[in-house]
């Protein structure tokens, strides 16, 4: 067949291949107009491109902010040898990496803290489960003979030896379950 | 001379628009221009402009949904599906221009992803009104409706990205250049498709 009769054959299918659409349809999707439609906002098309590459929100928002943070640091007048850019990173990255975790990093500084200064101190992070909040994530033994642990919610409490045992026993058991 | 007299005749012709020309250019103007305010206020928030877009493409989508291969049913979920997330993408809606190709657009990914989640479905064929060809008798009209009833099963029979040009361009009338946006392809890629489209329509039509 010939193109020019193909194209002309292909209208007329056209033509002939429609079919009555139901005749409430239209009121059905009018019924799901949001009662609010979202207006066109100035400076939506960045974030419009970041949808379009198919990225996550979090990720999208995170590249945004880092992207700010770049510029902030090279017109700002930061100098940018002194890891400030890489430390405001890292503290995005650990407040993407949620709220338990950031408390976890905050006390593991504090324990190498005391370490450094030659405290004892045990860490227990390694072997908690962080979703418990009652878990015991560092020991630290004062002074007095007592004990101040840390909990994974960041609180602290001194205890005596014996409320120690118990306490860490009931983490372990916790634990196992 | 004669030959002369009909050339410049007919130069004198295109120069001039005939009434229907006319009238052609001014509905194009005038549907463009419905259009440009109706996005305008799509993009302020209006409701009854929501409303007029419907109105105005409900039928299109739904038929496109059916020129793709869905079933009725199928199709009217997905018309409403295309309209939900057109809802949605409001703010990405840039000028009338741009309209039907964006709207298209939402729906051929609407029903990509159908298909994605259905692979195994079958396709539905769309039953169409009988146009009986009065210009045409006997013989003549069994076999034109013989050629159509083939191109009809190679069309819908095509890769579902040739189909999907075909159907765009040919059926929904829409331009080269909408047709690749709707698509979300460029426009060389769109009619590099649509020319395999119809080498393979061609072979399979006699």
């Amino acid at each position: 067949m010939k193109e020019k009769r193909l194209k002309e054959r292909l209208n007329e299918l056209a033509e002939r291949a429609k079919e009555p659409v139901r005749s409430d349809l239209a009121e059905q999707i009018k019924q799901q107009i949001p009662h609010r439609l979202e207006r066109h906002k100035i400076g939506w098309d960045t974030v419009n491109i970041i949808i379009d590459l198919r990225m996550s929100k979090s990720v999208a928002a995170a590249a945004i902010i880092i992207t700010l943070i770049l510029l902030a640091n090279l017109f700002g007048g930061r100098d940018s040898t002194d890891g400030g850019i890489v430390r405001d990173s890292i503290l995005l990255i650990k407040y993407w990496g949620g709220a338990e975790r950031s408390e976890v990093s905050a006390v593991r500084s504090k324990y190498e803290h005391l370490l450094h200064r030659g405290e004892e101190v045990t860490w227990y992070g390694d072997r908690i489960d962080p979703k418990d909040r009652s878990a015991v994530l560092m020991q630290h033994k004062r002074r007095d003979g007592r004990y101040c642990v840390t909990f994974v919610d960041g609180r602290e409490r001194d205890v005596s030896a014996e409320e120690l045992v118990k306490l860490l026993t009931r983490m372990l058991q916790n634990k196992a379950k | 001379m004669e030959k002369k007299v009909k050339s410049t005749e007919q130069k004198a012709n295109s120069a001039y628009p005939t009434t229907q020309q006319r009238e052609l250019a001014r509905n194009k103007r005038h549907l463009s221009q419905r259009q440009e305010s109706l996005v305008a206020r799509l993009r302020s928030g209006d409701r009854t402009a929501a409303a007029e877009l419907v109105d105005m493409y409900y039928e299109q989508i739904y038929l496109y949904m059916r020129r793709l291969g869905h079933d009725r049913q199928i199709s009217e979920d997905l018309t409403q599906e295309s309209f939900l997330s057109a809802w949605h993408h409001i703010a990405q809606l840039r000028d009338g221009k741009a309209l039907n190709s964006w709207l298209y657009r939402i729906a051929g990914n609407i029903s990509r992803l159908y298909w994605r989640k259905h692979r195994h479905k079958e396709l539905a064929g769309i039953e169409g009104a009988d146009m009986p060809d009065h210009s045409k008798s006997g013989r003549d009209l069994v076999e034109h409706d013989e050629q159509l009833e083939q191109l009809n099963d190679a069309v819908s029979r095509l890769p579902i990205k040739l189909r999907q040009s075909v159907v765009l361009h040919y059926m929904q009338q829409l331009t080269i250049a909408e047709a690749a946006v709707a698509a979300g392809v460029r426009e060389g890629t769109f009619k590099s498709r649509l020319n395999r489209a119809l080498r393979t329509l061609r072979r399979q039509v006699t």
